[in-house]
């Protein structure tokens, strides 16, 4: 089959490789109808992550067709389609049990590689490098997914392709990091990052019953889709952030902040030339600029909610945490809780996430989608892959 | 805890909590098809006889190693083995089940001494068999984990990627 491979630093080709095969008995395989760019894949494709081979099959985000299943599968059936979430999950470990599936405790292939730098593995996920498990990813004609009955969820009519692409990751992500703030009415919810994720999470908090959801970003497209979307956007390079938060929120400060950028975030002034620096040198992988804004912002006693990737900082300002009495949530999705309920917003409209496709591509241009998605040209804010 | 003596490159312990009752996991454990599958990172495990199992390990550049295991004694939440004569490295194992807190399940920990030729220490038994006995151990236990709770264990092999003509095996 032809799939879409990572060759090394910025080095994406689209190859030859072999069809998946059943391996354990409740696995399927999925005919790979759509697939999108994630934020987080560009570290990989930067270099940033370690633990990536030459030749890895990239995409964790997608959904497809099941066209064939192991002998331990009885919920899902060739034929359907559907929609999976980028983490493996067996649902049977005590995590999945608690609603925790991006920390399953039995699908990590490679698990010696993952406890030195965890101290425990997590779950397994698609495309991520090998120390998140190593396996091949789905933009691709074909990708097996293990426990089909725990992680494929048929797509109701009504629910498009495009729509549902996305409660693969971006919108689980987000709204998981709107459930971390357990909204209450009134609340103002302040959200760092306007692509898919933070989108995603601005929707959610609105339908979780925020009061006003405010968005935070630099690119003039982002901010009207989020506007689009209800937000009130604000450009950090036109206005003072905190200032403008104050404003907002009668000087109180949002009730919970949300950081949908993660280590690549842009930002202004010498922090940020700090981060680039050491960032090139390797001895930090993140610029934390959002983050550490967010901290400043939230009011105190709020929450800040992580969705952005992170590997490692040093000038975090854990006091203004600690001082501030701050709530830190923070997971890798976990989103078979959430696949269900979110599928039902999409029914009913009440979550649009199609909006995110703005750009579409063959599988074969796939190199350039990544391409348009890394420099956002053309305002792209997720770019598909349609197999 | 569970060793006397300090974790060194030839002495090593794990431990692991799996949601289920001690009986059900010992009676697992005990299959040898669950040791075949369970060590298959490090070595080929076969049964040879009721208590007795033929382990074959590879080391670098076709280096290979084997010895025999013989089941000591079976109390009831205790499962040991050891080497017998002619050992290339010899070996003993203790796994104890234990009653985890609440609704967790059960607590396994495991013990494994290795006492390699020429009573080598520190680095020498991770190049003997180019993985560290503290990955062997722990990895084990992970995947009788996965096998006990879901009836599979993890793999990646083979599966596509560019390299070696198409699939990483």
């Amino acid at each position: 089959m032809r799939a879409l491979c990572w060759n090394g630093i910025n080095d994406l080709r689209v190859e030859t490789v072999a069809d998946p095969e059943i391996l354990n008995p409740n696995d399927v395989i999925l005919k790979v109808r759509l697939s999108t760019t994630c934020g987080s894949d560009l570290h990989l494709i930067d270099g940033l992550i370690p633990t990536m081979q030459a030749g890895d099959v990239l995409g964790h985000e997608f959904m497809g067709e099941i066209v064939d299943v192991g002998r331990g599968v009885s919920k899902v059936k060739k034929g359907d389609r559907v929609v999976v979430p980028s983490f493996i999950s067996c649902g049977k470990c005590w995590y999945c049990q608690h609603d925790l599936y991006s920390l399953c405790d039995t699908t990590h292939p490679k698990p010696e590689l993952q406890e030195p730098l965890l101290g425990y593995p997590t779950a397994g996920i698609y495309a991520y490098s090998h120390a998140f498990g190593g396996y091949a990813g789905a933009h691709a004609e074909y990708v097996r997914v293990p426990f089909a009955d725990t992680d494929c969820f048929k797509v109701p009519d009504g629910v498009s392709d495009e729509a549902a692409l996305f409660i693969s990751d971006a919108a689980p992500t987000g709204f998981m990091g709107a459930d971390f703030c357990n909204i209450h009415r009134g609340d103002v919810v302040a959200v760092w990052g306007c692509g898919g994720v933070g989108l995603m999470a601005q929707q959610s908090a609105m339908i979780l019953g925020a009061e006003r959801v405010i968005a935070i970003d630099r690119y003039p497209e982002r901010l009207a889709q989020a506007e689009a979307f209800g937000a009130i956007p604000l450009d950090y390079t036109k206005v003072e952030v905190i200032e403008a938060l104050n404003e907002l929120t009668g000087g109180r400060g949002p009730d919970s902040c949300i950081d949908a950028v993660g280590m690549e975030a842009d930002g202004t002034g010498l922090q940020h030339a700090y981060d680039r620096v050491k960032q090139a040198l390797y001895l930090e992988t993140d610029r934390g600029a959002a983050l550490r804004q967010a901290m400043l912002a939230v009011r105190k006693g709020g929450t800040l909610s992580i969705l952005g990737v992170y590997g490692l900082m040093d000038k975090f300002p854990l006091g203004l945490l600690m001082n501030k009495g701050v709530t830190v949530r923070t997971a890798q999705q976990h989103g078979q809780a959430y696949v269900p309920r979110l599928l039902e917003h999409a029914q009913r409209g009440e979550l649009t996430p199609a909006a995110l496709a703005t750009h579409r591509f063959s599988l074969e241009d796939s190199p350039t989608g990544y391409h348009m998605f890394k420099h956002k040209d053309d305002g792209c804010l997720r770019a598909v892959f349609v197999q | 805890m569970s060793t006397a003596e300090p974790e060194t490159d030839a002495a090593t312990a794990a431990s692991i909590t799996i949601g289920q009752p001690a009986p059900e996991l010992r009676a697992l454990w005990l299959q040898p098809q669950t040791q075949s599958r369970i060590w298959a990172h490090f070595a080929e495990v076969t049964q040879v006889a009721d208590r007795t199992a033929e382990w074959i390990a590879h080391g670098p550049a076709g280096g290979e190693y084997r010895w025999r295991t013989e089941m000591t004694d079976s109390e009831p939440d205790v499962v040991r083995w050891a080497s017998g004569d002619g050992a290339d490295v010899p070996n003993a194992g203790v796994l104890t089940f234990r009653p985890a807190p609440g609704d967790r399940g059960t607590e396994l920990h495991l013990d494994v001494r290795f006492d390699p030729p020429g009573g080598a220490i520190g680095e020498a038994l991770s190049k003997l068999f180019h993985i560290a006995p503290r990955e062997i151990v722990r990895t084990a236990l992970y995947r009788f984990r996965a096998l006990a709770l879901t009836g599979e264990i993890p793999t990646t092999d083979p599966q596509p990627a560019a390299r070696k003509g198409g699939a990483d095996r």
